[in-house]
């Protein structure tokens, strides 16, 4: 049904603008570039599947279940972070999604090659469901939330903290920001609401394939940060609604979705580096003005309070 | 499987990965990018290759052109992309090598290039003799690998030492704008740099894909990921290094599969050790910094 | 509790360069500047002393505790901040940015981290006076990247003293500034002192040094080779022959 189709559409667009915004808190605000983050995704999706399948507990245990294990996990799997930076642990990341992909492949708890399938719907007081405007609300609801995890970080001295590492982690040092300890941070906060959004994905979908959390899933996540303006509230879900919504809706661009993706990011690096509505983009810069709001682009301004807001 | 034997199989499985990671080091080396792209030119040049042989029926006429279209796209990418980057944040670069990869290898995947499915490459040993041993033997393909490969190094070393172009690459290597104040072209050096490191791409993509008889466009992601973890290991920009790497990694690879049964496949391994080996050396065997 | 900073025959080993050797120094409340020829090893003292080095062999102490081979986030907390002889600002955030990161000191360590505001009022208020203090409140807007450098030298002080330092350890503070700027540098760091902020002054600039120092440490070559008021510095014949023989 058209209606049915749209609220899909609706539904797949917040669970990847949670996970643009959950990425961002580590690449954008800490600075930690990671190629990584669909393997917190399918962690914390295999994690509730595996809660609800074989253990048979309720949707709000899976789901706080797969926020928390992945958070850990996050914390662990964000451990090669303190020994390299920069291109080094773009390799590491990428070595993580491969491995933990690998694990769900091969190892039969997990379901293998054939992945997990009849993950149950959730249901709350005996109302069972698992899609429609019901699940259109709880995924938002937590897309929500996670805007204002970042949002709050932004605002206090963790996300102070995290930008100090970002920018130059020997500063941050001379400080009294502990160095390691914030990057770990940044990995927890932001793998655990990856792993909610895995959560809703696998209850969402029924069933789970290793395949769907390779290592090009990541770069997913990572264009659509960096496409809607790397460390900005705002802009991560613009490249989510953008880069998610366009080939579920448009299907010449479906059949040439990576072809456009890639185009896309080359493109961006080349004339607008920090995104599309990021601080210095053409088209922030001609909104705010055209608003008169208060955001200073350029080097008469900006700062975190710009980039927080 | 006797020793002997598993040596020389991992000679010859090091040789192209030593081909594909020549080229990404020595881009590392002057521009201080992951060229995560290089992926894609390894793929062109195998899908080159299969175009001339089929169309001549001659092996090395093929092995050329993939060279030389390869480099040249190499030479392209760099033009089109990061030359504009060379001062840029290190990430802009970086996401950008990510776009290039990510249009490519879905471009090739397009039915009017590579398509969907694999398709072969018989063009056996070229016409190169079987290698016969008391202690091992090569099979015609095993020995093209190889023959090609030190070929390829050995003009390669003769470049980079002997040639003007060579030297003016070591310098900039180790550091960029003292090159350019003593006069070097970084221009011509970086688009040499490329197009010999893409040509090497090329050469290894036909290889291996006359080797496995088999040619798809999704086969430069393992090479290149693996290429990654041999010049991580071999310290990045370390010619020496990443031979060294190569011929341990493919060594560590053969005798895992002959001896353990494993539990993750082949590849997933290679990874751990990325892992372990930026965890406690990440600057490689051989690199400094 | 004292506030002595104890150097005890610290040597550092790079490879084959031996940049520091056995130097041992002791430094309480007053302004200590630590000159030499380029290459001595002053800025690697500093990095051994902010625990950005560990020490190839020797001890510091501070406070009668050991602080070698601490990291730097714990030395700052324990009251010894440091500048950096190449600034190094927090570029992307505002003056007020900068000074505010180094007030989060008294929060980073703790999980009051994730429950205070940075922008709270009274540590704005305190930012806002250090900011004075250091004459810089005129850009606590500005990105700190669009600061000339003289101003970005102040602002990494400035950064400093918002950690609450007892100690403060400046690498070569004055480095490219007029003598105009040097002279309320000078005036600065004089009133710190008043502040009761004991300083160590890395300087090239020799006049500078003698002028502001109270006791001055020479090192050459990774060694200390004279120490004493600077007038006794001045005189000293190695002192001269270190400056010479080396470069001007």
């Amino acid at each position: 049904m058209f209606s049915g189709y749209i609220i899909s559409v609706a539904i797949f667009v917040g669970i990847w603008v949670t996970l643009a915004l959950s990425l961002n808190i580590l690449t954008g605000y800490a600075g930690q570039v990671s190629l990584g983050h669909a393997a917190f995704f399918g962690i914390g999706a295999y994690t509730s599947a595996i809660l609800s399948l074989k253990y048979g507990l309720p949707f709000w245990v899976d789901f706080l279940g797969a926020i928390v294990v992945t958070g850990l996990i996050g914390m662990v799997l964000g451990l090669p972070s303190l020994r390299v930076r920069h291109d080094f642990l773009v390799l590491a990341t990428m070595g993580i999604n491969f491995v933990v992909v690998a694990i769900f492949k091969y190892v039969d708890f997990f379901g293998g090659a054939m992945g997990l399938i009849n993950i149950p719907a959730p249901s709350i007081l005996g109302y069972s469901f698992r899609g429609g405007i019901p699940y259109l609300l709880l995924v938002w609801a937590f897309a929500t939330f996670t805007w204002l995890v970042s949002w709050y970080v932004s605002k206090t001295w963790v996300g102070l903290a995290f930008h100090t590492v970002r920018i130059d982690e020997d500063a941050a040092a001379a400080v009294g920001v502990s160095v390691p300890r914030f990057k770990i941070y940044a990995f927890a906060i932001s793998s655990a609401l990856a792993g909610g959004a895995g959560c809703l994905y696998g209850h969402f979908i029924g069933s789970l394939f290793p395949d769907t959390f390779v290592f090009v899933e990541s770069i997913v996540v990572l264009s659509m940060v960096i496409f809607g303006g790397v460390g900005t509230l705002r802009g991560p879900i613009l490249g989510a609604i953008i880069l998610k919504a366009a080939p579920e809706l448009l299907r010449f661009v479906q059949d040439y979705r990576f072809t456009i993706y890639g185009a896309l990011l080359v493109l961006m690096m080349l004339f607008q580096p920090m995104g599309l509505i990021g601080d210095d983009s053409f088209l922030w810069r001609s909104l705010t003005r055209l608003f008169s709001l208060p955001g200073r682009g350029g080097s008469r301004g900006g700062g975190v309070e710009e980039v927080g807001s | 499987m006797p020793f002997m034997q598993n040596l020389s199989n991992a000679v010859v499985l090091a040789g192209t990965y030593i081909l594909m990671a020549a080229g990404l080091t020595m881009v590392y080396g002057v521009l201080k990018v992951l060229h995560i792209a290089h992926a894609a030119v390894y793929t062109i040049g195998a899908f080159i290759g299969l175009l001339v042989f089929t169309w001549a029926g001659n092996f090395w006429l093929a092995l050329a052109v993939a060279m030389l279209v390869s480099g040249i796209v190499g030479v392209l990418i760099y033009r089109g992309t990061y030359h504009y980057m060379l001062d840029a944040p290190r990430t802009v670069p970086l996401i950008a090598s990510i776009g290039m990869f990510v249009m490519l290898t879905d471009l090739l995947q397009k039915d009017f290039l590579m398509g969907p499915y694999q398709k072969a490459l018989p063009a056996g040993g070229a016409g190169l003799p079987r290698i016969q041993t008391s202690w091992f033997s090569l099979t015609p393909k095993q020995v093209l690998i190889l023959v090609v490969t030190a070929a390829l190094l050995a003009v390669v070393y003769l470049i980079m030492t002997r040639t003007r172009i060579g030297l003016g690459w070591q310098a900039a290597a180790m550091d960029r704008d003292m090159a350019a104040a003593v006069g070097v072209n970084l221009n011509r050096v970086i688009a040499f740099n490329f197009f010999l490191g893409s040509a090497l791409a090329g050469a290894a993509g036909v290889l291996v894909g006359v080797y496995n008889n088999s040619v798809f466009a999704t086969m430069g992601d393992l090479p290149s990921y693996k290429a990654f973890i041999i010049i991580v290991l071999g310290g990045m920009g370390s010619l020496p290094g990443t031979i060294i790497a190569s011929l341990l990694l493919a060594l560590v690879e053969n005798l895992m599969v002959a001896s353990v049964g494993y539990v993750l496949p082949r590849d997933a391994i290679a990874f751990l050790v990325l892992i372990l080996m930026l965890m406690f050396r990440p600057h490689g065997l051989l690199g400094q910094e | 509790m004292n506030r002595l900073l104890e150097v005890q025959r610290v040597s550092k080993r790079f490879g084959g360069l031996q940049a520091l050797h056995e130097v041992s120094l002791q430094t309480e409340r007053e302004i200590l500047g630590l000159i030499g020829p380029n290459g001595a090893g002053k800025t690697t003292l500093f990095n051994v002393i902010s625990g950005f080095l560990p020490p190839t062999s020797g001890r510091v102490h501070y406070d009668g505790q050991p602080i070698h081979g601490h990291r730097p986030h714990q030395i700052v907390e324990m009251g010894i901040a440091r500048t950096f002889q190449i600034v190094r600002p927090f570029g992307d955030l505002t003056v007020m940015e900068n000074v505010l990161s180094g007030h989060g000191l008294s929060y980073y360590p703790s999980w009051r981290a994730f429950a205070e505001r940075f922008r709270a009022p009274g540590s704005e208020s305190a930012a806002f006076d250090i900011l004075e203090m250091t004459d810089l409140a005129a850009w606590a807007k500005a990105k700190a990247s669009s600061l000339p450098i003289g101003l970005q030298r102040r602002l990494e002080i400035a950064r400093a003293l918002a950690t609450g330092p007892q100690m403060l350890l400046l690498d070569e503070p004055a480095a490219g500034l007029t003598t105009q700027e040097g002279e309320e540098l000078a005036a600065l760091i004089r009133k710190l002192y008043e502040q009761d902020i004991s300083l160590i002054v890395i300087e090239h600039n020799m006049a500078f040094a003698m002028g502001l120092c109270q006791r001055i440490v020479v090192l050459a070559q990774g060694q200390i080779i004279a120490e004493g008021t600077p007038a006794e510095v001045q005189s000293n014949p190695a002192v001269i022959g270190a400056y010479l023989g080396s470069e001007a």
